[in-house]
């Protein structure tokens, strides 16, 4: 439910569950390090359109303004969440060990659900349903590990794969 | 003899693959055993993570499965895979609703995750046979120097890549410097080289792998080694792109730290493939 105010209780919640067995992302106190150590925002914040900045979601995302990840006000393949390049800086710098890297993660996996999410990922996740592999084996590959005296790829079981992914419903998202 | 169960995943596998026969000489060299299995992707722990995280539990549970039916440890050539089933095994240890569920899901293609092997990351195997690597280096390596990338998901997060310093890594460097190569400090060691940015925003991306080859210049570099397929292929595919359009030169070849140890242990460059590099060679290297 959304209150005038902009609060979406559910997506708190979800926030709010992302850590493992931990609350701690309520102990956030707004000190900056991870915007300050983010190679993103380092570069992103001379760009006027493009502000990407991890202290600003964590606060956002924590009081359950959802429209902050941009995403979620249906900008698709927007900077916030997607500008996140997932190197893990801000969760090793934070005081307070908050895993701000899950918040964004699960922000993602909320825009994907919507349709908003990056062609790139979009045709990874595809590529993984299915071939099983991100990047699909090919006779010219084939061919040079052959070259290099090296065995074939050993090919999954894509069945096995795709059960899985519809088991979960990520198919539905492709 | 300890065999892993090789995971070399799907970039090194099925696009780099000259990447996996360094590697492959350099653990037979050392006396590392290893032995195929059917391995999915690990999945990607920016792409399908990014795309869903439960699907990318339930997939990276399936494949440790995998290994687990055969008692064995695996060894990944790749910082994404390790981190992608270090991380899931972090997840399914530390929160049972989660391990439950995966598992209920894993029935439905008859397996159960247990948790019971390990997941080693190439490098940290590398680093516990530095002996038996001294003693196959055949060759001199002094007119290199060397700028190492470990990249991020060799060392963060902490909570399940426990394996060197997050912020200032030295693992990567240990091993250079047992080849006889020289290591050249530069300031942007630890920085990203924007891989997964890259993809929906290039600008940015751009921008960040500017500041790691403009301070690995400064530091007068004339080689980088890397230890992520990622890595390599954005490091080794973007100077040409990136020395048009800020009009500088980056022209600084690459190695996976397995082909610098290939070639310091004699193996002829022929053999590992290394034409399939797009950043071409400096005499540094063509003199080996």
């Amino acid at each position: 439910m959304t209150l005038p105010l902009g609060i979406d209780f559910e997506f708190r919640k979800l926030i709010m569950d992302v850590h493992v067995s931990s609350d701690k992302i309520k102990y956030c106190y707004q000190c900056s390090r991870c915007t300050d150590n983010c190679p993103v925002a380092a570069v992103a914040n001379p760009f006027y359109e493009n502000i990407f900045d991890p202290r600003l979601i964590v606060l956002g995302t924590l009081l359950g303004y959802k429209d902050v990840v941009m995403a979620l006000a249906g900008k698709k393949s927007a900077i916030v969440p997607w500008g996140c390049t997932v190197c893990d800086t801000c969760d090793t710098v934070c005081p307070q060990a908050i895993e701000v890297t899950e918040i964004i993660t699960l922000a993602k996996n909320i825009t994907t659900g919507a349709g908003l999410a990056p062609d790139s990922v979009v045709a990874q996740a595809k590529s993984v349903f299915e071939s099983g592999k991100a990047i699909p084996s090919q006779p010219a590959i084939e061919r040079r590990r052959e070259q290099l005296g090296l065995p074939s790829v050993v090919a999954p079981d894509v069945n096995e794969v795709q059960t899985l992914l519809k088991a979960i419903g990520a198919d539905k998202k492709l | 003899m300890t065999e892993y169960k090789m995971f070399e995943g799907c970039v090194i596998g099925n696009r780099i693959p000259f990447i996996e026969a360094a590697s492959r000489k350099v653990l037979d060299k050392i006396g590392v055993q290893t032995s195929q299995a059917p391995f999915a992707c690990c999945p990607d722990p920016t792409g399908v993570k990014s795309f869903d995280n439960t699907a990318w539990l339930a997939l990276g549970a399936r494949n440790l499965c995998l290994a687990e039916a055969e008692g064995k440890d695996i060894i990944s050539l790749c910082n994404g895979c390790t981190n992608t089933l270090r991380g899931v095994q972090h997840q399914l240890k530390h929160d049972s609703n989660k391990k439950e569920a995966i598992n209920k899901e894993l029935a439905k293609i008859g397996k159960e995750y247990k948790g019971s092997i390990d997941v080693k990351h190439f490098v940290d195997v590398l680093l516990s046979n530095l002996d038996a690597i001294k003693g196959a280096i055949t060759k001199q390596m002094g007119d290199l120097k060397v700028a190492c990338h470990p990249g991020c998901h060799y060392m963060r997060p902490v909570e399940w890549m426990d394996s060197d310093d997050p912020l200032r890594p030295k693992n990567l460097k240990e091993i250079v410097a047992v080849s006889g190569a020289n290591v050249v400090d530069y300031e942007e060691l630890a920085l990203c080289c924007g891989n997964a940015v890259a993809g929906p925003f290039p600008e940015h991306g751009d921008a960040i792998l500017k500041q790691k080859y403009d301070s690995i210049k400064k530091a007068g570099a004339n080689c980088i080694v890397v230890n992520c397929p990622a890595c390599f292929q954005r490091l080794d595919g973007e100077q040409r792109n990136l020395s048009k359009k800020f009009e500088t030169e980056y022209n600084i070849p690459i190695l996976y730290i397995t082909e610098l140890l290939a070639l310091a242990m004699g193996v002829s460059s022929e053999e590992i493939g290394l034409k399939n590099h797009r950043t071409r060679r400096n005499t540094a290297i063509e003199n080996l």
